[in-house]
């Protein structure tokens, strides 16, 4: 090809090289700002849930405290708030006993696929509800599940449900019998819980107000 | 650090808008280079050159109303601005290329 | 579409096998999202026999399945064209394809048959991985990485061997990252956000960059062979678009950064970056229309007395490239926009409205060009100079787009409601859902989804119909 004095803007040798250039900067920028959140969303230690160190995914540990979602003025959003010890299944569990229920919890649900169904963080399917505070659910919170079950603690309550889901519909749109045993409904429950301890900057808005608003108050504030 | 975008609530009432005022951004956004495109080469009549600047304005607009109704803060409301300004030379450069590409290859040996 | 008469390439023949295969799986994913749309209506409905979750996973797996068949096959294609060469490997290339295939049966029996495992590694090695999109098993992931090894060894070697194109060299470059972006998806971990943060990594980088731009590669090709565009001045816009794909849609994967317990800063990167992702959308659009127009006005300039002037040698292909350049735009640019700033995200995240985006984009961006790139294949087979639409052509092509908008529209009414009732007012959670489940507005819209889903799969009748039955027609009349 003649190029006397042809435009570089036309020239596909420097598009061909600014392509490069540009994605070069994009990758390199991802992979920095990757690192900068793996260091921020790895899972905390123990250690930090018992001196009150913040950590946006806590320790498997959380299971044992009792978790809130509440307002923070301060970022404009409800935040998680880990508070007071509180047994889960009746008892206190060590961090390696923590560790491997969560660690079953999280396989278990991926082997029945709870995410082509229901959303987890907001990611997933639009069939069922959202998982990410399912803990937190005022159905949960306020006995009416554990009434159904005839339970006496909400993970109890939750364990029975998930393992005999279509015995318990309180909707026509029913959540099928997965063959989920003893075992793994536990540790589904200890995923959950965990679950809800996580920083999500918010997600999902205005959760906190449906308890208020389920006891007959308004969700206006 | 104060985050630099903050998360209003915004009222069930005002999705509609929202919606509504970013299709307009895209739209008249497309609407703006297609007409400048398609009347620089000579398919629409030079005359429609000042009917897509009116979409230039109009899109522009919608930007402004859509930080308005999303409650954006003013360093995001000068980001968005600032970007409405650079669209408006978007298709003139792409024109440009495109002319200039073709003077210079028309010449190349031909293609199969 | 069953000949491969008029091929002189192995290459080719093959790429025709990759098409035959996607097509079936094309049929197949309708067929489940079909009964999930049904479930959505009549919940009992294969309730405990074929469950919502199974038919969804085989609705989108058979979709990244038969998109990455599809785009397998089109590489195969365009490769003797692109680098002059017979592939290097072809019978390595027919083994990796027979493998391929049999491992895909494999895995849609178990999805359907064995469906869950009990919660133990061995699920996630044999029965599936429960991470959606890529439920693939690990097995069947391992076996994926050979054959595409395979795959890339043959598009690499012969683009080395042969010219090397700017469209070639884009492709070689690409598919390297799409797959690459796999292994990001292949490991487990307890940690549920560092979970989806890699998880993302495949799906997004895939479909908002890695694939946007073989998408974008592929147009290229398309225009110079159905067009006779100039190739100088397509590949000089290749990279133009290859620039600012890359350049909004890697840091554009921040805005699925939001909530998922990743840092605040995400919210700027995200926003800032996917709110630039429609503008090269816009360029490619505008380019298609333009070099259109153009070689139009070549071919009217330089046509013989009396010769009725037609660029173009394939009217259904380019009829399809066209449909995408603007179902691109419309619904990865515009129902993209839609829901990327964070302020809107909170009410929107995981709601209908992702659901008739997702629809709408992955028709608009990749559905179409695929099934451009079958008619190309079919025209080659066949030996026809100038592939004209049939009735059933228009019937297919009419009734998918519609159908699909149709399936939008509801989508996008079922979401607003959704964001309006369960997220804005009521804060989301058990009750909050199905409040907004059981109204009217979105009974009627889940209603229509299905009316406008049997309308696409009549529109796939019709596609299917045409591609077996074009070739031998317009061969015979030429
Ligand atoms: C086939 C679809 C399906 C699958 C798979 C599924 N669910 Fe459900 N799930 C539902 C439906 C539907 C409901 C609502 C039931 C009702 O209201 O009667 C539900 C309700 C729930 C609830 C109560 C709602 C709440 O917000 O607290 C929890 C907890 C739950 N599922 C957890 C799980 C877990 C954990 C898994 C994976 C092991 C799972 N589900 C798999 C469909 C499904
Ligand atoms: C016969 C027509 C179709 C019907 C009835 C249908 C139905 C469905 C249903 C019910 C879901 C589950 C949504 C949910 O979780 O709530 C779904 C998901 C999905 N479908 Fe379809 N579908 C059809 C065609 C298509 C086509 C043609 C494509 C793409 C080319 C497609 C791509 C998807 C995607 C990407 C998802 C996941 C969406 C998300 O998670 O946001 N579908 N479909
Ligand atoms: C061809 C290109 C694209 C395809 C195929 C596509 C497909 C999808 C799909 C299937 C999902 C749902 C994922 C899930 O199941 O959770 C999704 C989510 C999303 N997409 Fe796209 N997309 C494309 C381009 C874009 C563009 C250009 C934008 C922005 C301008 C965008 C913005 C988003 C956002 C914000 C979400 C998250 C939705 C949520 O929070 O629930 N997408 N996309
Ligand atoms: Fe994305």
């Amino acid at each position: 090809m003649s190029k006397k004095n042809a435009s570089v803007w036309t020239s596909i040798r420097f598009w061909r090289r600014s392509a490069a250039w540009v994605t070069g900067t994009a990758t390199v920028l991802l992979i920095w700002l990757t690192f900068n959140t793996m260091g921020q969303i790895s899972m905390g230690s123990d250690a930090d849930l018992a001196n009150g160190v913040k950590k946006r995914i806590p320790a498997p540990t959380v299971i044992n405290y009792h978790i809130d979602y509440v307002m923070d003025q301060k970022r404009g959003h409800e935040v998680p708030v880990i508070g007071q010890k509180e047994p889960f299944f009746g008892k206190q569990w060590s961090a390696e006993e923590a560790a491997a229920l969560l660690h079953h919890g999280k396989l278990t649900s991926q082997a029945k696929n709870c995410m082509n169904c229901h959303t987890l963080l907001g990611n997933g399917a639009y069939y069922a509800p959202d998982l990410t505070k399912a803990w937190l659910d005022p159905r949960w919170e306020d006995g009416t599940m554990a009434a159904i079950t005839g339970k006496n603690s909400k993970e109890e309550a939750m364990a029975e449900f998930l393992m005999h889901p279509s015995q318990y519909p309180t909707h026509a749109r029913m959540m099928p019998n997965l063959n989920i045993t003893q075992d793994e409904a536990v540790a589904l429950v200890a995923f959950l819980k965990h679950m809800s301890s996580i920083d999500t900057n918010g997600f999902p808005r205005n959760f906190s107000q449906n308890a208020k608003r389920l006891e007959g108050g308004t969700n206006a504030h | 650090m104060e985050p630099i975008i903050s998360m209003p609530v915004i009222a069930p009432n005002e999705f509609l808008g929202i919606f509504a005022v970013s299709t307009m951004v895209l739209v008249l956004g497309v609407g703006y280079a297609a007409l400048v495109t398609l009347s620089k080469m000579g398919y629409l009549s030079r005359k429609w050159i000042p009917v897509s600047y009116i979409f230039w304005i109009l899109q522009a607009y919608s930007l402004y109303d859509l930080s308005v109704r999303i409650h954006s803060s003013p360093f995001t409301f000068k980001v968005l601005m600032i970007a409405m300004l650079a669209y408006l030379f978007a298709p003139h450069v792409y024109f440009y290329l495109v002319e200039q590409a073709e003077k210079r290859y028309s010449q190349a040996e031909e293609h199969r | 579409m069953l000949t491969n008469a008029h091929l002189k390439y192995e290459s080719q023949k093959l790429g025709m096998n990759y098409f035959r295969v996607a097509i079936v799986l094309f049929g197949a994913q309708l067929l489940l999202g079909l009964v999930a749309a049904i479930q959505f209506m009549y919940p009992g409905f294969l309730f405990e026999v074929l469950d919502f979750s199974v038919a969804r996973m085989v609705h989108i797996n058979a979709l990244v399945v038969w998109m990455l068949y599809a785009m397998i096959g089109s590489v195969y294609y365009m490769i003797p064209d692109e680098t002059g060469e017979e592939v290097v490997g072809a019978g390595l290339g027919k083994l990796a394809f027979w493998v391929l295939t049999a491992a895909v049966t494999v895995v849609v029996l178990v999805y359907i048959f064995i469906q869950i495992g009990s919660g133990t590694e061995a699920t996630i090695w044999l029965i599936n991985e429960g991470r959606e999109y890529i439920e693939a098993p690990r097995w069947a992931d391992i076996g994926i990485v050979v054959v595409v090894l395979i795959f890339y060894w043959n598009v690499f070697a012969t683009f080395m061997k042969g010219k090397r194109t700017g469209i070639m060299t884009v492709m070689v470059a690409d598919l390297f990252a799409l797959a690459g972006l796999y292994l990001a998806g292949m490991f487990f971990t307890d940690n549920i956000s560092m979970d989806q943060y890699w998880w993302w990594w495949v799906i997004h980088l895939w479909v908002e960059a890695t694939w946007e731009v073989f998408v974008g590669a592929l147009a290229a090709y398309g225009l110079i062979k159905i067009l006779g565009a100039k190739r100088e001045i397509v590949e000089m816009w290749l990279w133009i678009e290859v620039l600012m794909l890359f350049g909004s849609g890697i840091l554009g994967l921040g805005h699925h950064y939001f909530w998922i317990g990743t840092p605040e800063y995400w919210w700027e990167i995200g926003a800032l970056f996917s709110a630039l992702e429609p503008v090269p959308l816009v360029a490619m659009f505008v380019h298609v229309l333009y070099d259109w127009g153009k070689e139009q006005g070549h071919m009217e300039a330089n046509a013989a007395e009396g010769e009725k002037a037609h660029a173009v040698n394939n009217t259904p292909a380019m009829a399809w490239i066209a449909t995408n350049a603007f179902g691109n735009f419309l619904g990865a640019g515009i129902w993209g926009f839609f829901h990327t700033l964070p302020q809107v995200n909170i009410y929107t995240h995981g709601t209908q409205f992702t659901a008739a985006h997702g629809h709408l984009a992955f028709f608009g961006a990749y559905a179409t060009i695929l099934i451009g790139m079958m008619y190309l294949g079919v025209q080659g087979a066949s030996g026809i100079k100038k592939m004209t639409m049939t009735f059933k052509t228009k019937m297919a092509l009419f009734l998918i787009i519609f159908g699909l908008l149709g399936m939008t529209v509801a989508l996008t009414i079922a979401g607003y409601e959704q964001v309006l009732v369960e997220r804005a007012d009521l804060g989301g959670g058990w009750d909050a859902y199905f409040t907004a489940q059981n109204l009217p507005w979105m009974v009627q819209a889940m209603g229509w989804r299905l009316a406008m889903g049997v309308v696409t799969f009549l529109g796939f009748v019709y596609l299917l119909w045409d591609l077996l039955t074009i070739g031998k027609a317009q061969a015979k009349e030429a």
